[in-house]
């Protein structure tokens, strides 16, 4: 399957970072990879915005940045889930199934 | 995910986020560079990783770099959209607002400088009568708690006067009040001194021991006086301002203790005061009250003390009056022959000393307003026709996505900036103006020590300036940020909306009636200062000089002596050739000092505050002759008039027609308080000593009485204020030498001072009308200048606007007057318009300006002849500004306007 170079709506995307840091810390490009690898190459982040809703998360407290060694032994900004992001996270999911819901009923009716 | 989490307390989430976005936001804030070299390599840290992933998958080095590149979308604008995601934005838009606008204004310089010059004016102005009206009325006095500070008057009620109060009043209020913490007693006195140093009269002061305390100041060297020392028979001592310090010790550290000959006795100095020392009248030196002369102070009808009060905590001013009012009742019913009829006043000292100049300066600093907003309107203006010029580059801002806010907030910075700018301009302007206000009429303002700029000056300046930035700023803000991106793009050169010129013209119209304002109060207080030179003071003031000359310290106490003394000097200044005749006066006319005491004429009243008033004049022969007033009926006196002679006075019309209405006053008997029962052997007329305008004050009532007749007790006391007065036949100032060496010839150690010129004695009299004068003549000046730049701009703005249509107009053949006519006929209309509401406004605040009439004499607010001459004054240099742009419209080329876009 083609990859989807979508622009991702923010709170879209904001979901999928938290859920993403969800198992674990991750740097930025850890982040895109893994939603990549996750979707199976559906997804693809762009990388101009990934960054920008990164720094917004971090200012909503909802994940918190630390700087420290990739695994090639490099200097990386790493993330991670605050206990606010992981309520967060929750609620996020919790709004998404719903609406997913409602959009399916509304295919399958109309 | 773990489960842990859902268990957690809720408040540690709070705190956590929290917390951590504090750090966050301090962080970005403070370590803006830091930030962004974090953010760099990150993103560098990104992109090689995509790199290195793009090599793998087989591309070239350099393809997979410029792949990841694509891929990132513009690393710059990632970074700009990572920025813009920081919560310090707003700091960093204003200094790119400030920078933007500061190559704006770079670009036109002409339009900044004009600017900025009309704000400095504006806002110079207003800070330098704030200066005035902070040092004069709003700071606070130099002692301690000085809200609770109070002058205590003793009020007339028969008479309907306040003034001083006897040494034995004092100490009965001192003992029997209630309300009071503390209270002292001042009295003005005058010293010769003749050692140390060169002789020389000074000012000085007897006052109770705790007056200092009562004030609540320290003193800097020594101590201040102790009870003992305030009776009769108590040690001489003497406490002395810091000035006098430096003048006769040299600030020696070792002045406690030395002495100071004052009217020929000793006085060892116990005291220095502070430097910024000061109270309500100058005086070089203080000694205690209660060592003066045992005849006035133990006379209860002698009024000669003043009382200063501090109020015990708690204590309003109504209660403290209603207090004193009891005590002095009580003494009027110990003491019903002198006392009865006597109340008291009491006044806060601030207002005491500030008086009616307070409501004067902040009638001026309103006035000052004016001008303020005179100048706010010319740059609102010019703010208006650059903004058309710059509505292109606003559309173009506006389609590209900037957000209305932004454009206003930009547009307000750019006015503040111009604002602060000016107004730190306008500090420099009001620093330079404020020297020349002091330098002119300090000497009519109290505290005038006070007048400085201080802090709150600098603040008030700041505020002034940010306000006018926003008020001048809005009004164009509003209007760019609305534009229409579409019209403006499309639009020609800027032919200006009909709504931009009715706020020009509304502006213009606005400056022009404020301009009349101002005119028209100066124009009504130069008419009054012209009428008071009119009015007949009663003498001839030309070519009379008055001073006063201090005896020899081993005869002050010898009425022979003194009058002697006297004689001989008065005839030898008599003998200098140029001069015509020369006396003696106990008060110089016109020269606000106040010798009232009372009179009858018959039986004696009942008591003596019920008695009617009169100044009395204590003079030589030759007084009248010298002073120029005319006799009427009698004879004046004459040198036979002397101790062992029958008790004469001579009294003034005003006396004469009111207490003898039907027949002669000379002949007729009265009594004078303290002294004796005269004849009135001649009728005068009558002086204006208050003031040529004032007619209203009570004591118009004149008494003269032959010094040389006052008993041996009176004539020292009255040594000390007697005055000399010499008319000349030519210049009057040009014979001072020569009087002085005269009066020097027989000794030494008399000093001669205060010298004064009669016309300028005349002139300090109307020192109330001067200071508003020059002032709003100054204001009045610049709002005319001001307001004609205002029509000039508006009128040559209109002319470059309607450049076309004057174009069309020539090319169909009209006559280059009509069109000259046509530009003038268009500033005569906003001109006219402007008076028209001008004098609407001045009708107006004639209600509220009511208390201000006190000040104008001869004229009505409303004078009509004021109010046509500044309106033809106007209407001239409303013309005169439209000229330049009128012949500029004539010299129009009808080709080149048309070819225009």
């Amino acid at each position: 399957m083609n990859p989807i170079k979508t622009d991702l709506l923010q709170g879209t995307l904001d979901l999928l970072i938290l859920k993403t840091l969800a198992t674990g810390p991750l740097h930025g490009y850890g982040v895109s990879l893994r939603i990549q690898q996750i979707s199976k190459n559906a997804l693809q982040v762009r990388q101009g915005s990934l960054y920008p809703a990164l720094h917004r998360l971090e200012r909503r407290g909802w994940i918190a940045a630390e700087w420290g060694d990739s695994e090639n032994n490099r200097r990386a900004k790493f993330y991670r889930l605050t206990r606010t992001g992981r309520r967060q996270l929750e609620v996020e999911e919790t709004n998404w199934e719903r609406l997913a819901v409602a959009i399916r009923q509304v295919l399958n009716e109309a | 995910m773990n489960s842990n989490s859902h268990h957690e307390k809720d408040h540690d989430f709070a705190f956590e986020s929290r917390k951590g976005k504090i750090r966050l936001w301090l962080r970005k804030l403070f370590h803006v560079k830091q930030f962004d070299r974090e953010l760099v390599s990150e993103l560098q840290f990104h992109i090689e990783h995509v790199i290195e992933a793009n090599v793998r998958s087989g591309m070239s080095r350099e393809e997979a770099r410029r792949a990841a590149l694509r891929d990132f979308g513009g690393v710059e604008l990632a970074k700009e959209e990572c920025r813009d995601e920081r919560p310090t934005r707003w700091l960093r838009d204003f200094f790119q607002d400030v920078r933007f606008g500061l190559r704006m204004l770079r670009k036109s310089p002409g339009f900044a400088a004009v600017a900025v010059l009309t704000l400095a004016l504006g806002i110079g102005a207003n800070t330098a009568i704030f200066s005035v009206v902070e040092g004069v009325v709003l700071a606070p006095l130099p002692y301690r708690q000085p809200d609770r500070l109070t002058v205590v008057l003793q009020r007339n009620l028969t008479q309907n006067y306040d003034a001083d109060l006897s040494y034995l009043d004092f100490l009965d209020w001192q003992k029997n009040n209630h309300s009071v913490q503390e209270m002292a007693a001042y009295q003005q006195l005058g010293f010769d001194l003749t050692s140390p140093g060169s002789p020389e009269h000074l000012d000085a002061a007897a006052v109770s021991a705790n007056f200092f305390h009562v004030l609540g100041v320290n003193l800097a060297l020594g101590r201040q006086f102790l009870p003992a020392e305030d009776v009769q028979g108590g040690a001489r001592v003497a406490i002395i301002t810091d000035a006098l310090w430096a003048e006769k010790f040299s600030r020696s550290p070792n002045v406690l203790g030395q002495t100071l000959t004052l009217d020929g006795a000793n006085y060892s100095v116990v005291g220095i005061l502070q430097p910024g020392f000061s109270f309500a009248y100058k005086s070089d030196v203080y000694v205690p009250a209660g060592q003066g002369d045992i005849s006035l102070l133990n006379d209860r009808s002698i009024h000669g003390t003043a009382c200063i009060a501090r109020l015990k905590d708690g204590v309003t001013l109504e209660e403290a009056h209603a207090d004193l009012n009891r005590v002095q009742g009580n003494l009027n019913q110990l003491y019903p022959t002198i006392d009865r009829g006597l109340a008291t006043t009491v006044l806060p000292l601030k207002q005491f000393l500030v008086g009616n100049i307070g409501s004067t300066l902040i009638l001026l600093l309103g006035a000052v307003g004016i001008v303020l907003l005179i100048a706010c309107a010319n740059v609102a203006n010019l703010l208006l026709a650059r903004s058309a010029a710059r509505s292109r580059e606003f559309a173009i801002r506006l389609a590209l996505g900037a957000g209305r806010g932004r454009v206003i907030r930009q547009m307000l910075t750019e006015s503040l900036f111009l604002s602060l700018v000016g107004g730190a301009a306008g500090l420099l302007a009001a620093n330079w103006g404020l020297s020349a206000i002091l330098a002119v009429l300090g000497g009519e303002l109290p505290r005038q020590s006070n007048i400085t700029v201080s802090t709150s000056v600098l603040l008030f300046a700041l505020g002034v300036s940010m306000l006018v930035g926003i008020l001048f700023g809005i009004a164009p803000a509003l209007k760019n940020s609305s534009v229409d991106p579409q019209r403006s793009l499309t639009e020609r050169g800027g032919s200006g909306t009909r709504a931009q010129h009715r706020v020009q013209s509304t502006l213009v119209i606005s400056q022009v009636a404020l301009a009349l304002v101002l005119l028209t109060s100066a124009g009504l207080l130069f008419r009054t200062i012209r009428r008071l030179w009119q009015v007949n003071p009663g003498l001839n003031p030309q070519n009379v000089v008055t001073f006063q000359i201090g005896l020899s310290p081993s005869i002050i106490n010898s009425a022979p002596g003194i009058r002697n003394a006297f004689q001989q000097t008065i005839a030898r200044i008599q003998q200098i050739p140029g001069v015509q005749s020369a006396d003696l006066t106990s008060v110089i006319p016109l020269s606000q000092a106040d010798n009232t005491g009372p009179f009858w004429i018959g039986p004696q009243p009942a008591s003596l505050a019920q008695a009617p008033r009169a100044i009395y004049y204590e003079v030589g022969p030759a007084y009248l002759q010298t002073m120029g007033i005319p006799l009427l009926r009698g004879r004046f006196f004459t040198p036979q008039d002397a101790i062992t002679s029958e008790p004469v006075v001579v009294v003034d019309d005003a006396l004469a027609r009111r207490y003898f209405p039907n027949g002669d006053a000379v002949g007729q008997r009265l009594t004078i308080a303290h002294w004796a029962t005269a004849r009135i052997v001649g009728v005068v007329g009558h002086v204006k000593q208050w003031g040529l305008g004032n007619s209203h004050r009570l004591s118009q009532s004149q008494i003269y009485i032959s010094f040389y007749q006052l008993s041996d007790m009176w004539v020292p006391l009255f040594r000390g204020s007697m005055a000399v007065v010499v008319r000349t036949t030519s210049d009057a100032g040009a014979l001072m030498p020569a009087i002085r060496a005269t009066v020097y010839g027989s000794n030494d150690n008399e000093p001669v001072y205060n010298v004064q010129m009669m016309r300028d004695v005349v002139a300090e009299t109307m020192a109330p009308q001067r200071l508003p004068m020059m002032l709003l003549g100054a204001f009045a000046a610049l709002a005319l200048l001001l307001a004609s730049i205002g029509i000039y701009g508006v009128i040559s703005y209109s002319v470059t606007q309607r450049t076309r249509e004057i174009g069309i107009r020539i090319a169909l053949g009209a006559e280059s007057r009509k069109i000259f006519g046509m530009v003038i006929a268009q500033g005569l209309r906003l001109a006219i318009a402007g008076l028209a509401v001008g004098a609407v406004a001045a009708a107006i605040l004639t209600r509220v300006l009511s208390n201000f009439s006190h000040l104008l004499y001869g004229v009505r607010t409303n004078d009509p002849l004021t109010f046509v001459t500044v309106s033809i004054v106007l209407t001239g240099v409303a013309v005169l500004a439209c000229y330049i742009p009128a012949r500029r419209a004539t010299r129009v080329d009808p080709m080149t306007a048309l070819c225009n876009d």
